[in-house]
């Protein structure tokens, strides 16, 4: 029996060539953009699940009251934190704790070879404990032996010395060497720690330096893990916690948390943090536009298929009056269902191996087709599971229903009963894609406005390079002066270079450091204000190079020595501390400096876009200031590059140089939005080109139908222009209307999609038009090739054929 | 049946009794309700006033689960237009109402076998109806129609499509079944074609004419 039905599927699909096609085509798109999807959001959810003791595992979140206002919140404790929680609470069986390396690249020397490396590690003994690790050579024994230690992963082993035994090779850091004893495997994609190189803390801990200062209360650096027993209480083992550090401290501004290790990927409230995070709304959206491309495609299939029911129902009722009974008429139109969507799923397959470079270079994954694997079963199963009832039961239903007698005396049933229903579905395709169209403009047009706002300057021209504390750090104040000072001169003999400046700041584009306290001062503070400021030290050179506007006020003077006291201060700065007027030659303490503010610049963005710009303090010298921005000769970016590199050589020769160009800086700072703007462009395109196939479907079919209605019309007159109108109109009206239902949808959803970002544009009305327009013409052109085909035929032949 | 306000009869006024075995003409101008009174009798067709026995069953009184296994066990149906299923062979055509049926595979293979034998069409079994003529297609029709043996044949114009020659071969093949004991009622126009059954009644605007 069943063999029978499938048989007669194939055969039917083989007839409706076209119709097979279009469902094929349409279904496997579908189902290869939400199979993508589905893929990328499972690996999500799977987020550092794969250790064994995942569930028992925390890190300890401290929240620090800075005002009545700010709190901030740090992924980072004190390091002894770690010691007193692993004696003092029974709930804690292990401690292990990880801080990085050091901050920005770091330069492995390799028999003299310099090799950029980022992600570098100190993680403590127990680290290895607590996280799970596959070692391929070495062990974690050996590595925890000795302090000067390192633990490679596989790419990274390979990348170092190729098929040799890596265990027992030396790697130099600044000065120091170290042993490799162990490699472990490529960590798994959905791991929160994507740490290639993993080195003892105890090779920090051995410089006394180091020492005295993790071991201050004060400073908050390692990101903590605690693994508890079974059913501790996360909330009783953090008032404990909360008990060891205040009393500690003596100090009661702090709160601590627990997170649970497999909430750290959505977790979304820190100030700063090490980790990649991901916004568990970002998943939640991408997980729907999954279902959405699936249900449009299963729609297609719906339209046709019970489009078509006229022509099969001829079929139908011959087999009801040989003795088919329903249920067997239904099982018949499932397993034509089944067929199409299995089929479908193989050329998904095809789609999605093809389109996986592309999505992993996207959403930086490294995802693989495993046909072994049981997850991407369970998707595909659950794709193709949905695919089936979508497209399956209702056409089964329908066409297994009718009587039998009917189609032989020519009463149609079936034009009245669902033709509404399949201008329902064409309105919800049509809907979802002008959602998206209207999305995909206001993403675009809000990034555009990004870029745009920092157009003060030309990021593209701007350079920065930082020379490294271990070069300038063993000077006194006035040396590091001289030494720093000689170098920005010589940048500055360089002719493709036209102007150098001198500052202290990881990054003017995303600056994530601030500053409160009482040290902070001003005539008019109340004694318990202590805002949250950003500082930047830079030099006079500062303002030309990034075009700061002076609102009020001067700027700093070469010259002026009384200047290293005073104060620059930006809009929002005098606003929110509120400043007594006038503003400028008020007395302002920074740091316990006094001197007195000279200027007010208009506001400048220093973060990104997403959050609000808040005071900043720009301050002229620190003795710590030692990156330079270097503004290039426009068209000699190249040249300039190779000058300053040149220059470096020269002054430091024994330092690998390092630059990096503005806006590279600025693409990594919203490559998440970048990206998020892609796949949904990609998204919305997919989903137009699906409704588009069915609406190509349908209107064939509506053409073929009203043959004879044509034929009869041309013969009476009809242009083709009146035919087209005709066949089209239909169609314009269901687009129409979907807009009606897309546009507030669409208004809702971007809305909130735009309240992510601290500055953002309005949702100006021409977009609406816009997509308006679009989706209109993209409709009419697919519907008009099929009017136009059956206008343009020869009407004899149509109403011979009939 | 009731269209608007205006009750209008179908049929009427009919009574008719028909034996087993039995081969039937009905006869009548178009219009005249040949072709629905043939499908009240196949149970296609509703009625709405009246009685029909079929078999000792109250057919009237059946629900129409009932009545469609009924008609599934005891009647076949040939049409004027054959009404084959085009995405099937020959051989598939005939074999699936025993597949409806439930009737295992080998059985089936046998039955069938026996059935294109008889009918003398073993050598068109793998091929599709529309590549068949006109008198061919209507061979599977009837050999479908037998297949699972029913005891009544009911045949709507069954030569309506077919030449002369071809009619009269399907004709002689009707009187050969009858005489195995299968009753047939069939609508025809030509006189020619009545005369083979064993009476003829004749239909006008939904009554018997005597």
């Amino acid at each position: 029996m069943i063999k029978h039905y499938f048989k007669t599927a194939w055969r039917n699909l083989l007839r409706q060539r076209s119709n097979s096609i279009i469902n094929v085509a349409g279904l496997s798109i579908g189902m290869a953009a939400a199979l993508l999807i589905f893929l990328w959001v499972k690996n999500e959810f799977s987020f550092d699940n794969y250790h064994k003791d995942a569930d028992k595992i925390y890190r300890v979140k401290n929240y620090l009251t800075v005002n009545k206002t700010d709190t901030w919140i740090w992924e980072n404790s004190p390091y002894l934190l770690g010691d007193d929680a692993k004696q003092q609470i029974p709930e804690v069986l292990n401690v292990c704790r990880t801080r990085p390396f050091g901050y920005g690249t770091q330069y492995f020397n390799i028999k003299g070879e310099f090799y950029p490396e980022e992600a570098c590690v100190y993680v403590d003994e127990e680290w290895f404990n607590v996280f799970d690790y596959q070692f391929t050579a070495g062990s974690a024994a050996a590595f925890n032996k000795h302090p000067f230690s390192l633990i490679l992963t596989e790419t990274k082993a390979k990348k170092y010395f190729g098929n040799e035994n890596p265990l027992g090779r030396i790697i130099k850091i600044d000065t120091l060497n170290y042993e490799v004893q162990g490699v472990v495997k490529d960590n798994p994609v959905n791991s929160s720690f994507q740490y290639n190189v993993l080195i003892p803390l105890a090779a920090r801990m051995a410089n006394p330096r180091n020492k005295t200062n993790d071991e201050s209360w004060e400073n908050f650096n390692y990101q903590t893990f605690l693994r508890l027993m079974p059913f501790a209480g996360k909330d009783k083992v953090a008032k404990k916690l909360e008990d060891i550090i205040t009393k500690q401290r003596d100090n009661e501004n702090l709160k601590i948390g627990l997170i649970a290790l497999k909430d750290l990927r959505f977790e979304n409230d820190l100030q700063s943090s090490v980790i990649q995070h991901s916004n568990i709304k970002v998943v939640y959206i991408f997980m729907l536009l999954g279902i959405l491309l699936l249900l449009i495609a299963c729609i297609n299939y719906v339209n046709l298929t019970t489009a078509r029911a006229t022509l099969r129902a001829k079929e139908v009722s011959i087999r009801k009056i040989i003795g088919a009974e329903k249920k067997q008429l239904f099982a018949q139109f499932i397993a034509e269902s089944v067929l199409i969507s299995i089929i479908s799923l193989a050329v998904t397959f095809c789609l999605v191996q093809l389109l996986l470079p592309v999505f992993n270079r996207f959403t930086d994954t490294d995802f693989t087709l495993s046909f072994t694997s049981p997850g991407l079963w369970i998707i595909a199963g659950g794709t193709l599971l949905v695919t089936i009832l979508l497209t399956g039961i209702y056409p089964a239903i329908l066409l297994s229903s009718f009587k039998p007698l009917s189609i032989f005396r020519g009463i149609n049933i079936l034009q009245i009963k669902d033709g509404a229903l399949r201008k329902g579905l064409v309105i919800v395709q049509f809907t979802i894609s002008i959602v998206l169209i209207v999305g995909t403009i206001v993403i675009y047009r809000q990034l555009q406005f990004i870029s745009n706002q920092n157009s003060a300057y030309n990021r593209s021209q701007i350079l920065s390079v930082a020379v490294p504390y271990k070069i300038w750090g063993k000077y006194e104040e006035e040396k590091r002066k001289s030494l720093l000072g000689s170098f920005k001169k010589a940048l500055l003999d360089q002719h493709n270079i036209v102007d150098v400046s001198l500052m202290m700041t990881e990054s003017i584009l995303n600056m994530e450091s601030s500053s409160s306290g009482n040290n902070i001062d001003w005539d008019g503070r109340e004694k318990d204000f202590t805002p949250t400021i950003s500082f930047f030290h830079v030099d006079t050179s500062f303002k030309g190079i990034v075009n700061l506007e002076m609102i009020a006020g001067r700027w700093y003077q070469p010259w002026n020595t009384a200047d290293v006291h005073n104060a620059v201060l930006n809009e929002t700065a005098v606003r929110e501390l509120g400043i007594r007027k006038p503003v400028v030659g008020q007395r302002f303490v920074s740091r316990g400096d006094t001197g007195v503010i000279i200027g007010v610049v208009k506001d400048f963005y220093y973060k990104s876009l997403h959050e609000k710009i808040g005071p900043v303090v720009i301050k002229t010298f620190d003795v710590n200031n030692s990156m330079f921005l270097i503004k290039t000769e426009p068209g000699k970016i190249k040249e300039a590059q190779e000058a300053a590199e040149k220059v470096w050589k020269d002054f430091f020769p024994e330092e690998p140089y390092a630059s990096g160009f503005l806006d590279e800086e600025f693409d990594k700072l919203y490559r998440a939005d970048n990206k998020a703007s892609a796949l949904i462009w990609g998204f919305s395109i997919i989903a137009i080109f699906i409704s588009c196939l069915g609406l190509f479907g349908l209107a064939a079919f509506t053409a073929q139908k009203r043959n004879k209605e044509i034929g009869i019309r041309k013969i009476l007159g009809a242009s083709i222009t009146n035919i087209v109108s005709l066949l089209s109109r239909e169609f314009v009206y269901m687009v129409l209307l979907s807009m009606l239902i897309a546009f507030p949808v669409a208004w809702f959803a971007m809305n909130s999609w735009l309240e992510n970002f601290a500055y953002r544009i309005n949702i100006a009305w021409w977009i609406f038009l816009t997509a308006a327009v679009l989706s209109l013409t993209i409709a009419i052109i697919t519907v008009s090739i099929q009017a136009i085909k059956a206008a343009v035929a020869n009407p004899v032949k149509s109403l011979k054929t009939e | 049946m009731n269209t608007g306000n205006n009750r209008t009869f179908l049929l009427k006024d009919i009574n008719l009794s028909i034996k087993e075995g039995e081969f039937i003409s009905i006869m009548g101008p178009s219009g005249s309700g040949k072709s629905t009174l043939l499908n009240v009798i196949g149970m296609l067709d509703e009625f709405n006033e009246g009685e029909y026995n079929f078999m000792h069953e109250s057919v009237h009184k059946l629900k129409e689960k009932q009545r469609a296994a009924l008609y599934k066990q005891y009647i076949g149906f040939v049409f004027q237009a054959y009404h084959l299923i085009d995405e099937l062979t020959v051989y598939e055509n005939i074999e699936t109402p025993l597949i409806y049926q439930d009737i295992k595979s080998s059985e089936r293979k046998a039955m069938v076998a026996d059935i294109l034998d008889r009918f003398n069409i073993v050598g068109k079994k793998d091929l599709f109806p529309t590549q068949l003529s006109g008198g061919q297609q209507q061979l599977v029709g009837i050999a479908r129609a037998l297949i699972a043996k029913p005891r009544l044949l009911l045949a709507d114009e069954p030569t309506g499509n077919l030449n002369s020659k071809q009619g009269e071969e399907i004709m002689n093949l009707f009187s050969e079944l009858n005489k195995d004991g299968v009753a047939i009622i069939q609508v025809t126009h030509s006189e020619k074609n009545a005369a083979y059954g064993s009476r003829i009644i004749n239909l006008l605007d939904g009554r018997v004419e005597h």
